[in-house]
C-alpha cells in the first residue's frame, strides 16, 4: 500500500539516507569494475563512473523530496478543491456547518464542564500526589464507610502522631464581612499552619500563613484571595496590613494568593483564609477547638519520603488506635464508644481536590454527556443525508474522474476532505458556542446564596476532545457518501440515463435507514426531555404545606452584642412583637429552622404503644417556633391550639405534632393529650404533651417523603447559638419590609447582624438543578426534533424528486393529486413508526438512569412516552407533507420533460 | 495510471524496468540499467539520475519491492523484484504503450 510506504519512509529518515547512500555507492562501484574490465585504471575508473553517476547528494534528496513534496502537492490539491467545492453550495455549506456546529459545540460545553469539575487537578506543584485523609468506620477499608470530617483533637493528633503524611487541614466558613445591619458574606476557609506550604502555594503579595502562625493564643491574622484585594482595595498590595471585621472580630489581611489558587474545594472560590487556631476568639470559639463531637475539619496532605499509598495507609492504620484513644469524646454513649475506638485512618487520592460539587453532579454530567452525544450524532446523520445527495448529484463528475485515471482511493481521500473541513470550521464555530454556553450553564446552577465557581478556561484536554470529535465526527458522516461515490462505474453513470440506472433502492436503504435512527434518537430524547419536564413541573407544584409568596425571612445573630444567653432571648421576643407592630406585616413568628433551608435538626422520638418499624423509623424532625409561627406561613391548625404565652420556660412541657407523627405514634387515635419523649446524647426529656396537630409541612427539600415532624415552643429549647430566624408575611413585595426591618434591628443594637431571603427565593434556590435539567433537555430535546424533521423533510423532498417522472407518469395517467400524496404519505408513515418503535424500545431501556432526578414519575412513564411520540408524529408528519403536496401540484408535463 | 509526469521518459523508463524485473526476476539498480542498455543495443541508455528515485517511486507504489541480499560476488546489494500489482501495472503500461505508438505512426503515416 502506497501511503503505508510513505508512512514509514517517514519515520525512518536516516536510516533512509544512509540506505539509498549504500545503494548508491554499490552502483558506482560496479560501474567502475566495468571500467576498470575496459582497460581504465581503478583511479580512473572509479572518477569516470562518479561522474557518469552525477550529483550523489542530489539524488538522495530528490528520492526524499520525492515522497513528501508529492505527498503535500496532493494534500495541498485536496483542500483547494474542497474549499472551492463548498464554496459553490453555500446553503448546503451553511446548514452542514450550523448543524456540526451545534453538535460539537455542545458536546465541547459539557465536557469542559466535566473537565473542570471532575479532571482538572488543583492548579498547585505535584498535585497529583495530593491525598485526603479520612476515617473508615472500623479496620475494613469500605469506601462507603468513609467519613471526611475530623474533630479539632482529632486534627492536633494526626498531625503531631503520625509521620506518613505530611497532612493540613481545613474547614468552610462564610464569614460575615458587615460589623452591624445586614450582613455581607464571602466564602472563607479555616486553615492550619500547613495548609499553604503544604500545597506549594505561592503569595501574590505579602506572605501567605504558616506553620507559625497557627499555635494556640495566634494573633488574629488572614490572607485574602487576589480577587477579593482587588474589589475590596483596588489593587492587591492596597490589601496588606489593612484590618477585615470576620464576624465582628478584627483580623489583619498579611497576605494575597495568586489569582489561580481557589483553595481545595473544585465548585467554590476561597476568598478569606484565617488559621485554625483564631477560631478561639470566635464566638463559642474555644468550646469548637477543644470539642470532641465537633466535625468540622477535612484533611489532605502529601505522603512523605515518598511512601506507596500501601505504605502511607498500613503506618496511619497503625497510628489509628493511639490517635482514637486520646480523643475519645468522654460524654458518649457507650454503644458509640466502640466503633471510634475501632475506626482506622486511611488515604484517598485527591490531585483533583474534594468537592462537594462532584459528588452532587457527578450523575447529571454524564446523562448530559450522553444526551449531547445523541444530539451529535443526529446531526451527523443530517450532513450525511446533505452529502449523500450532493453525492449522488456528482456521480457523473466523479465517473469522470475515474475514466480520467483517478484512483479510487484518491477520490475517497478527496471526499473525505471535504467532510473533514466541514467538521474542522463546525468545530471552530462550536468551541465558540461551548465558551458561552458552559459559562450560561454554571450560571444558572448558581443561587445568590451559593455562587459556584468553576475554572472553565479552555485546557488542552478540552481541544484535544474537541478536535477528537471534530475528526471522528467528519469520518463518521463522510465515509459512508464518500465511498458510495467512488463506487459507481465509470461506464454507467456517463451514460445518458445515468440518473435512472443509479437510483435503485439500495441507494434509499441508507438514508432510509439514517432517517429512521434519526427519528428513533429523537424520540429517546423528547422523552428524557419530557419526564425531567414533568418531573420539575410537579415538584414547582407540590403543595409544600405553607404558602411560599410574600414572606420575608430574617434571620438575626446577636454574636457580636456581648449579650448573655438569657439577654439574647428576650431582645429576640421582644424584637418579634416590634416586628408585628410594622406597618405592613399582617403576622410574624420566629423559628430555629426556616423551611427548605437545607438545614435541619432531628432526632429520636419514644412514645407509648409505639414501636418504631427500624431505627430510621423512630427518628423524626424537630423545629423550635414560636406563637404565630403556623399562621404566617399559613400551615394548617387542625387539631387543639398553636403555643401561646401559657407555655413558658420551665413550663409544663408541650408540643404540636404534625398529621404525620400524629399517624405514625398514635394511629387513628385523637393525639391531644398524650405524651412522647424525646432523646438525645444526654438522655430522655421529660413527657411532653400534644396540646396541637398541623398539617403537614416539607421540611429540608421539597421532594422530602418523610416529614413527620415535632414542634416545641421556642421558650423551651435551646437556642443554636446566638441567631434566630423570623418570618413575616406581607400582602405586598416582602422585600419591601427591609429597610424597616434593617432599622428596627439597627434601633435595638446595631452590632446584630442580618440576613434576608424571601421564602419564594428559598424554595426556589433547592429546585435550582431540577430547572436546569429540565431546562437542557428540553432544549436538546426540541434541538434534536428540528435536527431530525430537517432530515426527514430532506430525505422525503429528495426521493420526490428523484421520482419526479415516475409521479409526472402517474398524474398523467390519471392519478389524481390526493392519490400521490397518500403515496407518499404513506412512506412517511413508515419512516416515522420504525423510527418511533425501535426509539420506545431505547428509551424504556435507557430512562431507566433517570429514574434518580424523577419526582413522582417513573422513568417508564405512559403518559410521556405517549405525549413524545405524538409529538414526534405531528411535527414529522407536516414535514413529511409539505414536499408531497408540493409534488403532487407540479406539472406533470414539466416532470416528464426531465427526462 | 499513476502520476502524469511531462518528462514522457520517466514514465518509459517505468515501463522499461518493470519488464526487465519481470525477464530477470531480481535484480540490483546497476544491474537494471545493464540490461536495458544491452537488450536495447545501446539505443537507450538509462539517466542514472534519475534511476534511483524512480526505483524509490515504483517501491512507493508498490509495484515493486526491495531487499538487501549479496550478490555472487559477496557484495552487499539491494535487490528489487516485481509485486502482483507490479505485474498488473505492467501489463497496463505495456498496453498504453502499444496504443501510443499505434496513435503516433498513424499521425506520422498520414501524408
Amino acid at each position: 500500500m502506497a501511503w503505508y510506504h510513505r508512512l514509514r519512509n517517514l519515520m525512518r529518515g536516516d536510516a533512509l539516507s544512509r540506505d539509498l547512500e549504500r545503494e548508491m555507492q554499490f552502483h558506482i562501484a560496479e560501474r567502475a569494475e566495468e571500467l576498470m574490465g575496459q582497460g581504465m585504471t581503478e583511479r580512473e575508473a572509479l572518477r569516470e563512473a562518479r561522474r557518469r553517476f552525477g550529483n550523489v547528494q542530489q539524488q538522495k534528496e530528490s528520492t526524499r523530496d520525492a515522497d513528501v513534496v508529492v505527498w503535500l502537492e496532493s494534500l495541498v490539491a485536496d483542500v483547494r478543491y474542497a474549499l472551492r467545492a463548498l464554496r459553490h453550495s453555500p446553503a448546503f455549506t451553511a446548514v452542514a456547518v450550523l448543524s456540526l456546529a451545534l453538535g460539537i459545540g455542545a458536546n465541547t460545553a459539557i465536557f469542559s464542564l466535566i473537565n473542570a469539575v471532575m479532571l482538572k487537578s488543583l492548579p498547585v506543584p505535584h498535585a497529583e500526589e495530593l491525598v485526603s485523609v479520612v476515617r473508615f468506620q472500623g479496620s475494613a477499608r469500605d469506601p462507603g464507610s468513609a467519613g471526611a470530617e475530623f474533630t479539632n483533637p482529632l486534627w492536633e493528633q494526626i498531625r503531631d502522631h503520625q509521620d506518613a503524611v505530611d497532612a493540613f487541614a481545613y474547614g468552610q466558613a462564610s464569614f460575615n464581612l458587615a460589623t452591624g445591619g445586614e450582613a455581607r458574606r464571602v466564602d472563607g476557609s479555616w486553615v492550619s499552619g500547613s495548609y499553604f506550604p503544604v500545597l506549594g502555594a505561592r503569595p501574590l503579595a505579602g506572605r501567605l500563613l504558616t506553620r507559625g502562625d497557627d499555635d494556640r493564643g495566634c494573633p488574629a491574622v488572614a490572607v485574602v484571595s487576589a480577587g477579593f484585594a482587588t474589589r475590596e482595595y483596588g489593587a492587591s498590595e492596597g490589601a496588606l496590613g489593612r484590618s477585615l471585621s470576620l464576624d465582628g472580630h478584627p483580623f489583619v489581611i498579611v497576605g494575597v494568593t495568586e489569582p489561580s489558587f481557589f483553595g481545595v474545594d473544585v465548585g467554590s472560590r476561597v476568598q478569606v483564609y484565617a488559621p485554625i487556631c483564631a477560631r478561639a476568639i470566635m464566638q463559642g470559639g474555644a468550646g469548637i477547638l477543644d470539642g470532641r463531637s465537633t466535625w468540622w475539619l477535612q484533611l489532605m496532605g502529601r505522603p512523605r519520603n515518598h511512601y506507596g499509598a500501601d505504605q502511607v495507609n498500613a503506618r496511619l492504620a497503625a497510628a489509628s488506635p493511639s490517635i482514637n484513644a486520646a480523643t475519645l469524646p468522654a460524654d458518649w454513649p457507650v454503644k458509640f464508644q466502640a466503633p471510634y475506638l475501632r475506626s482506622t485512618l486511611g488515604t484517598e487520592p485527591a490531585s483533583t481536590g474534594y468537592s462537594d460539587l462532584r459528588d452532587r453532579s457527578r450523575t447529571a454530567l454524564f446523562a448530559l454527556m450522553a444526551v449531547v452525544g445523541v444530539v451529535l450524532l443526529i446531526a451527523c446523520a443530517n450532513v450525511a443525508h446533505l452529502l449523500l445527495a450532493r453525492a449522488a448529484a456528482r456521480q457523473r463528475e466523479m465517473a469522470l474522474r475515474q475514466a480520467l485515471g483517478a484512483g479510487r482511493g484518491r477520490l475517497i481521500r478527496q471526499l473525505l476532505t471535504e467532510s473533514l473541513l466541514l467538521a474542522l470550521a463546525g468545530s471552530a464555530l462550536g468551541a465558540l458556542f461551548a465558551r458561552w454556553a458552559s459559562g450560561v450553564v454554571v450560571g444558572l446552577l448558581s443561587t445568590p446564596h451559593t455562587q459556584i465557581w468553576l475554572d472553565l478556561g479552555i485546557d488542552f484536554r478540552v481541544l484535544v476532545f474537541t478536535i477528537g470529535i471534530a475528526v471522528l465526527t467528519g469520518i463518521l458522516f463522510g465515509l459512508v457518501p464518500a465511498w458510495r461515490a467512488s463506487r459507481a462505474a465509470p461506464q454507467t453513470a456517463l451514460q445518458a440515463q445515468g440518473r435512472a440506472a443509479t437510483s435503485g433502492p439500495g441507494r434509499f436503504a441508507i438514508t432510509r435507514g439514517l432517517v429512521v435512527g434519526q427519528v428513533a434518537l429523537s424520540l429517546v430524547l423528547l422523552v428524557a426531555a419530557g419526564l425531567l419536564l414533568r418531573s420539575f413541573q410537579r415538584m414547582v407544584t407540590i403543595d409544600p404545606g405553607f404558602r411560599r409568596d410574600g414572606v420575608l425571612l430574617v434571620s438575626m445573630d446577636a454574636a457580636n452584642t456581648g449579650y448573655s444567653k438569657d439577654q439574647i432571648g428576650s431582645t429576640f421576643r421582644d424584637m418579634l412583637d416590634r416586628l408585628r407592630a410594622l406597618p405592613g406585616v399582617r403576622s410574624a413568628g420566629a423559628s430555629l429552622v426556616t423551611p427548605i433551608s437545607g438545614m435541619g435538626w432531628n432526632g429520636d422520638i419514644e412514645a407509648s404503644g409505639f414501636v418504631p418499624k427500624s431505627e430510621r423509623d423512630g427518628v423524626v424532625w424537630f423545629n423550635g417556633v414560636s406563637a404565630g409561627y403556623f399562621a404566617t406561613l399559613e400551615t394548617r391548625l387542625i387539631a387543639g391550639r398553636d403555643f401561646g404565652p401559657q407555655d413558658v420556660k420551665g413550663g409544663s412541657p408541650v408540643g404540636i405534632i404534625n398529621e404525620s407523627l400524629a399517624r405514625k405514634l398514635f394511629g387513628a387515635a385523637n393525639p391531644i393529650g398524650k405524651v412522647f419523649r424525646t432523646r438525645n446524647g444526654r438522655g430522655v426529656s421529660p413527657p411532653t404533651e400534644v396540646i396541637g396537630v398541623v398539617q403537614d409541612a416539607k421540611y429540608r427539600r421539597l421532594n422530602d417523603d418523610n416529614v413527620a415532624t415535632a414542634y416545641l415552643p421556642l421558650t423551651q429549647t435551646d437556642p443554636f447559638g446566638s441567631s434566630l430566624n423570623f418570618a413575616l408575611r406581607t400582602d405586598g413585595d416582602p422585600q419591601a419590609l427591609v429597610p424597616a426591618v434593617r432599622a428596627l434591628a439597627g434601633g435595638v443594637n446595631a452590632a446584630i447582624s442580618l440576613d434576608f431571603t424571601t421564602l419564594s427565593e428559598q424554595v426556589a434556590a433547592s429546585l435550582a438543578r431540577p430547572r436546569l435539567l429540565a431546562t437542557l433537555s428540553a432544549f436538546f430535546g426540541a434541538l434534536a426534533l428540528l435536527l431530525a424533521t430537517v432530515g426527514l423533510y430532506g430525505t422525503v423532498a429528495y426521493s420526490v424528486s428523484r421520482r419526479q417522472s415516475e409521479i409526472g407518469i402517474r398524474i398523467a395517467l390519471g392519478a389524481d393529486g390526493s392519490r400521490v400524496v397518500r403515496m407518499i404519505m404513506g412512506e412517511v408513515g413508515r419512516l416515522l413508526t420504525a423510527g418511533a418503535v425501535l426509539g420506545a424500545l431505547i428509551a424504556v431501556a435507557a430512562t431507566r438512569l433517570l429514574q434518580s432526578f424523577l419526582y413522582g414519575l417513573t422513568a417508564t412513564d405512559p403518559t410521556t412516552i405517549a405525549l413524545a411520540v405524538a409529538s414526534l408524529a405531528l411535527v414529522g408528519l407536516v414535514a413529511g407533507a409539505v414536499p408531497a403536496w408540493r409534488a403532487a401540484r407540479h406539472d406533470p408535463l414539466e416532470a416528464l420533460r426531465q427526462e | 495510471m499513476g502520476r502524469q509526469r511531462n518528462d514522457i521518459l520517466q514514465g518509459t523508463l517505468a515501463l522499461l524496468v518493470l519488464r526487465t524485473l519481470a525477464v530477470h526476476g531480481r535484480l540490483h539498480g546497476y544491474a537494471i540499467t545493464s540490461h536495458i542498455q544491452t537488450a536495447s543495443q545501446d539505443l537507450l541508455r538509462v539517466e542514472e539520475g534519475s534511476l534511483y528515485p524512480a526505483l524509490h517511486r515504483m517501491e512507493q507504489d508498490g509495484w515493486v519491492k526491495a531487499e538487501w541480499g549479496t550478490t555472487d560476488k559477496n557484495r552487499q546489494a539491494r535487490l528489487y523484484s516485481l509485486t502482483p500489482a507490479g505485474r498488473r501495472q505492467l501489463a497496463q503500461e505495456q498496453e498504453s504503450w502499444a496504443r501510443l505508438t499505434l496513435g503516433v505512426g498513424r499521425v506520422l503515416r498520414f501524408a
